[in-house]
């Protein structure tokens, strides 16, 4: 059954019982989406999965504060990338203290992950990945990977269209460079 | 046109190369929905009588203690420190005395008034 976004939040204003057949809709809709784009910024299925907890759990408690001016999907994601990127930015500062670069082990991480089936070169792309900062980061994984629409993505990232196309273009060129290099 | 990321999408596609534990999205709707919490719902306060009385009977209490306080500082203070026994303590003159200076000084009652209420006209004394 297609998501009704303007049943759902009809239902989020109505009885609690109704509140959360209407949350347990969202979260059955998002979910999965939301729990790749966290995946591919954090790399652990563990940390992904935390993240994808607390998001809704975030989302829950302010439901009552959710006026409908944006998408329920753009609300999510802007939430999901908060957490994701308060997380990021807190294991670097952990790791910092132990080594200069914290993606310097990336490739072992990803080699010991069970989690992680890529060959050879898919593995050197999340490498190439990692090189960039956050948000052309999570530029490039919307677009490359979930084939997002530029308009979509700045609604969700509040970044102009422009912007971002600009960021992606960067971000392959980036990641060209980096295969260029290798070779 | 060519797209700016055909040479990256021919090396490596953009398949997914991360998995998961085995039916970890078909139990991820009910494994979130159990993590939530409780709907929390601010009750309304409650007016009781005492709710209305008691800013009343706390004014009432705090009066009757300050008055206890004031009075136990007075009984306990009473006769200590007597203004007219803290001043300094004033010449004494006699009756006699002070009939014979006005007799000899000639002052009148109202000079005399001036000089006790430092009024002026009257620094001749």
């Amino acid at each position: 059954m297609a998501f009704d976004e303007k049943k759902v939040i009809e239902m989020l204003r109505a009885d609690d019982a109704s509140k959360s057949r209407a949350f347990e809709e969202i979260v059955r809709t998002f979910s999965e989406q939301l729990y790749w784009q966290i995946r591919h910024m954090v790399y652990s299925h563990d940390d992904a999965n935390d993240l994808l907890q607390n998001t809704f759990i975030k989302a829950w408690q302010n439901i009552d504060s959710f006026q409908g001016y944006s998408k329920i999907s753009t609300w999510l994601y802007r939430i999901a990338i908060n957490e994701t990127l308060t997380f990021i930015n807190r294991q670097k500062a952990i790791q910092t203290v132990a080594i200069d670069d914290p993606d310097v082990n990336l490739d072992e991480r990803l080699e010991g992950d069970p989690y992680f089936d890529g060959n050879e070169t898919e593995e050197q792309l999340q490498q190439a990945i990692a090189t960039l900062p956050e948000k052309q980061r999570m530029v490039f994984n919307m677009k490359y990977f979930d084939e997002m629409k530029y308009e979509d993505m700045s609604e969700i990232l509040g970044t102009s269209v422009g912007a971002l196309k600009a960021s992606y273009h960067i971000a392959v060129k980036k990641i060209e460079d980096y295969f260029n290099n290798l070779d | 046109m060519k797209k700016e990321d055909t040479l990256i999408l021919e090396k490596c596609g953009n398949r997914r190369p991360f998995t998961t534990p085995e039916g970890y999205f078909d139990n991820l709707t009910a494994n979130i929905m159990a993590a939530l919490p409780e709907i929390q719902h601010e009750k309304p306060a409650k007016v009781t009588p005492w709710t209305r009385m008691k800013v009343w009977v706390y004014a009432a209490a705090s009066f009757i203690g300050m008055f206890f306080i004031i009075n136990t500082a007075v009984s306990l203070t009473d006769g200590k420190y007597d203004v007219k026994t803290a001043e300094a303590p004033s010449q004494v003159y006699s009756d006699e005395y002070i009939e014979s200076f006005f007799e000899t000084a000639m002052v009148d009652e109202y000079t005399l008034y001036c000089s006790l209420t430092n009024t002026g006209g009257f620094n001749h004394l």
